[in-house]
């Protein structure tokens, strides 16, 4: 973004007398705004209505389908729902805190933007320390639910808030660990640079370039939803027990930013996921070489791909898995995923020194096994249906089936 | 928040290497997601390990055996329902079958049928709901709706049969009210052959769920001597490894003519005992119950459902404890009657408050997010505890 | 819990987290069970019109046939109906000035209309019972004071009740009797 400003500046779309950090100032709001109020605020309303269509389906009935087309403004209808209700701040609470807890939950989420990139020339801040830079804004969460769970004045709450610390913190290690062996593979930390060192074949995503990588990504997809608060890892709002955990005396607005943050944080997921593993916003030279249009189809793929595996994949693993114990959930990080996270550096270190330009068949191979590994899990999904069909075929559920007998 | 009359010490500072501590104190107050209707427990905790959990009952007191004494005989039947509205049948049945015991009033054989038939469905659908409601407490959300989705087809089953969805008022005093409509019988088969395969992709979502399964493996283990001890019943005393079952050691109705296995809690995932025995004990009683069903359909004779009863019944002076096997295990009906219309007495033993009896003492040293999963595998249901 | 240990608890939790995911995955692409009550029903269809026929919904009464036998009354528990019928012999019979229902505190349990001869008081597939006022929940069914039905014993010839005790009897008739005159297969 600086060289677009910069480039403002030359072309004397600035007037003279401003100095340039003005200019970058100006620029940053303009940007932040646009990227806040146009993308991130919008995408974190439609995920719920995405979420609670999705979570129907598995669960066999309709989801919200009257407020708009198939009830697409669902989440218009609650957030102004919410903005309209009665602000509640308990008396006993520690007022200034619980005021703000939320507002510091959204901005680490909100801060995370700046580095994501979201085409090939389009990030706000494209920072040498990019993933960094992302990893230590978004733990800034942390900060605000514990202020949260504490200003409360309520033991659930607070056991929420502790519980929701423990998680956090202590899944940044695995989170942390699966970055290097990328960052060790392309020798930068910064986003567009990782994105440049990978090609837009699945044969050349990060993922698919040498077995540790793969398990890194695993082992980070697992942490990043321990660190998004997000089922199986949802202790800290887990609903049967704790009502809603650190959020259970907010109301109205300041509920909505909690959950607000919770489902665009598994947009921010999604992108860094994408960014490290799965190509970015990479597309084959040569579909096309008009630079406008190479910037949408750059932008709808790496939207694409980072909704799909940060969203739907999150939502579809939500409505299917149990909620994991407190102390089995500190068994899985040190002793299952960080060792796993350790191994996965030291392979990679290892791989990068006996194959210094990487090993193309091992790449196939790899790309080979998930498509295989994928055709199995649909034959299974097939299976079910089956079964599902010949179900339905032995009870009709019309409600017309036990109809009154006429008089 | 006001402990009412408990004598809980709150400040008990415990020296862990010179750090003074407190034990918290935490209500589970009567409105509550997870206490499967309202119940309060009083949770006295170390952080996350607690150090005791006391039940705390009476929200849902509705005073229904001192009704029994006002409205008579045939009037009290729409209570029975009330008693545990989750498996109401049973209720139904054994009032009925108390005071066809005190009157010396034989029951016809496709009556006894009928009412075998709405028993087992009933058992059906009250264990639906509780491994759909354990899946919930655990965390998935999607078993929970799966089975109130097959529960609803049940429901249906059952309106057609008697009218109501929860309420069911079927049985009657010699036998039952209304007779299977034409046509049911297909229905019901059609329902099975439905349902039985359902069972098996309830288990491989949720039933050996890993994560599922460490949650429950290993928890609250219930040895034998301390079920019998604390006069659990029913799956809960099943799960412990006990082999006794009402339908089988003191068979009741039709359960001699028919064929069906009980299953017993092996400790095939971890102890004898554990939550998860509770648990696969009641989704193979389901599968059980649809045998029975399957036997049941098919040999119901012809004839009366219904014996000639007075409208103004006067049972001689005496008393019957009647015991019938529900979804919960068994349920106790000591009736007194005094020779009149209305019965002198009547003492309801439910399983489920003989399991929050033993609540206080499985709780030490579990977990909060334990105690949730306990409460949920002995299946208890607020408005059977308090009556 | 050794290397082989930790090996497998891993392989069973992939394995079985994945059996969970496929599952979930096929309910994607199966249809929802929902019936969108009560605007989206196909056309024409009442949901009430669905129920069976024995389906205990709010009660009716039919006045025409009804015989004054207050049977109902007494079989109610909570007391829920009251009726006003005094013997006059100048109008011929049983005169009824008051029938009474107060649904609010009814509970559907079907105990009035087992004993009714005519099956006058019944059971209708009507649900939608939410009002405003607590006042409008009692039902009250004597518009005029009328006079008791008289059941004759060689059948009933007028055109205008015969239908209506026909569909009585059909309610009376659904209930099982010791004689195994109900409904049967």
């Amino acid at each position: 973004m600086q060289e677009f400003v910069d480039g403002l500046i030359a072309s004397g779309a600035v007037p003279a007398g401003v100095p340039a950090w003005v200019a970058y100032l100006g620029a940053m709001l303009v940007f932040g705004g646009v990227v806040v109020f146009g993308f991130v605020l919008p995408v974190a309303g439609a995920t719920t209505w995405v979420e609670r269509r999705i979570m129907a389906r598995i669960h066999s009935r309709i989801g919200p389908n009257r407020t708009g087309p198939a009830g697409f403004l669902q989440w218009l209808a609650d957030g102004i729902k919410n903005m309209l209700k009665e602000d509640i701040v308990p008396t006993a609470s520690d007022a200034p805190l619980f005021k703000l807890a939320p507002y510091v939950v959204m901005l680490g989420f909100v801060g995370a933007f700046v580095a994501i990139p979201f085409a090939g020339p389009l990030i706000i801040s494209d920072m040498n320390v990019g993933i960094v830079y992302v990893t230590s804004v978004t733990a800034l969460v942390v900060v605000g639910i514990l202020m949260a769970g504490w200003a409360s004045n309520n033991k659930w709450s607070l056991l929420g808030g502790i519980r929701s610390a423990a998680q956090i913190v202590s899944y940044e290690i695995p989170a942390g660990l699966s970055i290097f062996p990328i960052v060790m593979l392309t020798g930068s930390l910064s986003m567009q640079t990782i994105i440049g060192h990978q090609g837009w074949a699945p044969w050349d995503w990060h993922v698919f370039d040498n077995p540790f990588a793969t398990l890194a990504f695993v082992v980070f997809y697992v942490s990043a939803l321990a660190e998004g608060n997000r089922t199986p890892f949802d202790l800290p709002e887990a609903e049967s027990e704790l009502v809603a955990g650190f959020a259970t005396e907010y109301s109205g607005m300041r509920n909505l930013l909690f959950f607000m943050a919770e489902w665009g944080n598994l947009y921010v997921i999604g992108a860094i996921a994408t960014t490290l593993f799965l190509g970015g916003w990479q597309i084959p030279w040569a579909l096309t070489d008009a630079p406008a249009l190479r910037v949408l189809l750059e932008f709808v793929t790496f939207f694409g791909k980072s909704y799909f595996v940060g969203v739907l994949v999150a939502i579809w693993i939500r409505w299917t898995l149990p909620r994991i114990r407190v102390d089995q959930m500190m068994t899985m990080c040190w002793k299952y995923l960080v060792p796993i996270a350790f191994v996965n550096l030291i392979g990679t270190a290892v791989w990068m020194v006996v194959f210094p330009h990487g090993v193309p068949a091992v790449r196939w191979a790899l790309t080979a096994a998930a498509g295989v590994a994928t055709l199995g899990f649909l034959r299974r999904v097939r299976y079910h249906i089956k079964r599902a069909k010949l179900q339905r075929k032995h009870l009709s559920f019309n409600p017309l089936s036990t109809a009154r007998v006429p008089l | 928040m006001g402990l009412s009359g408990f004598e809980v010490s709150i400040e008990r500072p415990t020296n862990g290497g010179g750090l003074s501590t407190e034990d918290m104190t935490l209500s589970m107050g009567p409105q509550h997601p997870s206490t499967h209707g309202v119940l309060r427990f009083v949770v006295r905790a170390d952080g996350e390990v607690m150090k005791e959990a006391i039940p705390d009952i009476g929200y849902l007191h509705r005073s229904i055996e001192k009704i029994a004494e006002k409205v008579g005989w045939h009037g009290f039947i729409p209570y029975t329902d009330r008693v545990d509205y989750v498996a109401a049948m049973f209720c139904n049945h054994a009032w009925a079958a108390a005071a066809e015991k005190l009157g010396g009033i034989a029951v016809p054989k496709r009556g006894e049928y009928c009412r075998v038939i709405a028993d087992e469905f009933c058992r059906i659908m009250s264990h639906l709901i509780s491994v759909g409601s354990m899946a919930m407490d655990i965390g998935a959300f999607t078993p929970f709706n799966h089975a109130i989705r097959e529960r609803e087809y049940i429901n249906d089953l059952i309106e057609e049969l008697c009218g109501a969805r929860l309420t069911f008022h079927y049985m009657r005093i010699g036998g039952v009210a209304w007779d299977l409509p034409p046509g049911w019988i297909e229905k019901a088969t059609a329902f099975l052959d439905r349902f039985e395969p359902l069972i098996d992709e309830f288990d491989d979502l949720i039933s050996f769920n890993k994560i599922f399964t460490e949650r429950l493996v290993n928890v609250a283990v219930i040895t034998p001597e301390e079920a019998i001890d604390y006069n659990l019943v029913g799956p809960n005393l099943r799960g412990s490894g006990v082999k006794y079952d009402v339908r089988k050691d003191e068979p009741y109705s039709i359960y001699p003519e028919v064929e069906f296995d009980v299953p017993v809690g092996r400790g095939e995932l971890g102890t004898v005992g554990d939550c998860f025995d509770r648990y696969i004990v009641r989704m193979r009683e389901m599968r059980e119950s649809c045998r029975i069903l399957r036997q049941c359909l098919r040999q119901i004779p012809d004839g009366p459902v219904i014996a000639k009863v007075p409208r103004n019944f006067k049972p001689p002076a005496g008393d019957v404890y009647y015991r019938v096997e529900s979804a919960r295990g068994d349920q106790g009906w000591y009736v007194v009657s005094d020779g009149t219309a209305f019965p002198y007495r009547c003492r309801i033993r439910t399983g489920s408050f003989t399991a929050i009896s033993m609540i206080q003492k499985v709780s030490r040293n579990l977990m909060i997010a334990d105690l949730i999963a306990v409460i949920a595998s002995f299946d208890l249901v607020a408005p059977e505890i308090d009556r | 819990m050794g290397l082989g240990g930790y090996l497998r608890n891993l392989k069973e939790a992939v394995a079985t987290i994945a059996d969970g995911l496929a599952v979930t995955a096929s309910h994607l692409v199966r249809k929802p069970y929902t019936v969108e009550y009560p605007d989206r029903l196909p056309d024409g269809v009442r949901i009430q019109d669905t129920l069976p026929f024995r389906y205990r919904g709010i009660l009716e009464v039919d006045l025409e046939i009804c015989t004054g036998c207050l049977a109902c009354e007494r079989a109610c528990p909570i007391d829920c109906i009251v009726i006003d019928a005094t013997k006059d012999k100048a109008a011929g019979g049983l005169v009824m000035t008051r029938f009474d229902i107060d649904m609010g505190k009814c509970m559907y349990c079907g105990l009035c209309s087992e004993p009714c001869p005519t099956g006058a008081i019944h059971h209708t597939p009507e649900f939608e019972g939410a009002d405003y006022s607590l006042e409008s929940l009692v039902r009250k069914f004597v518009k005029a004071p009328a006079i008791a039905y008289k059941p004759k014993k060689a059948g009933e010839t007028d055109p205008e009740i015969l239908p209506v005790l026909e569909r009585g009897m059909r309610y009376v008739g659904e209930f099982a009797s010791p004689d195994g005159a109900g409904e049967k297969e």
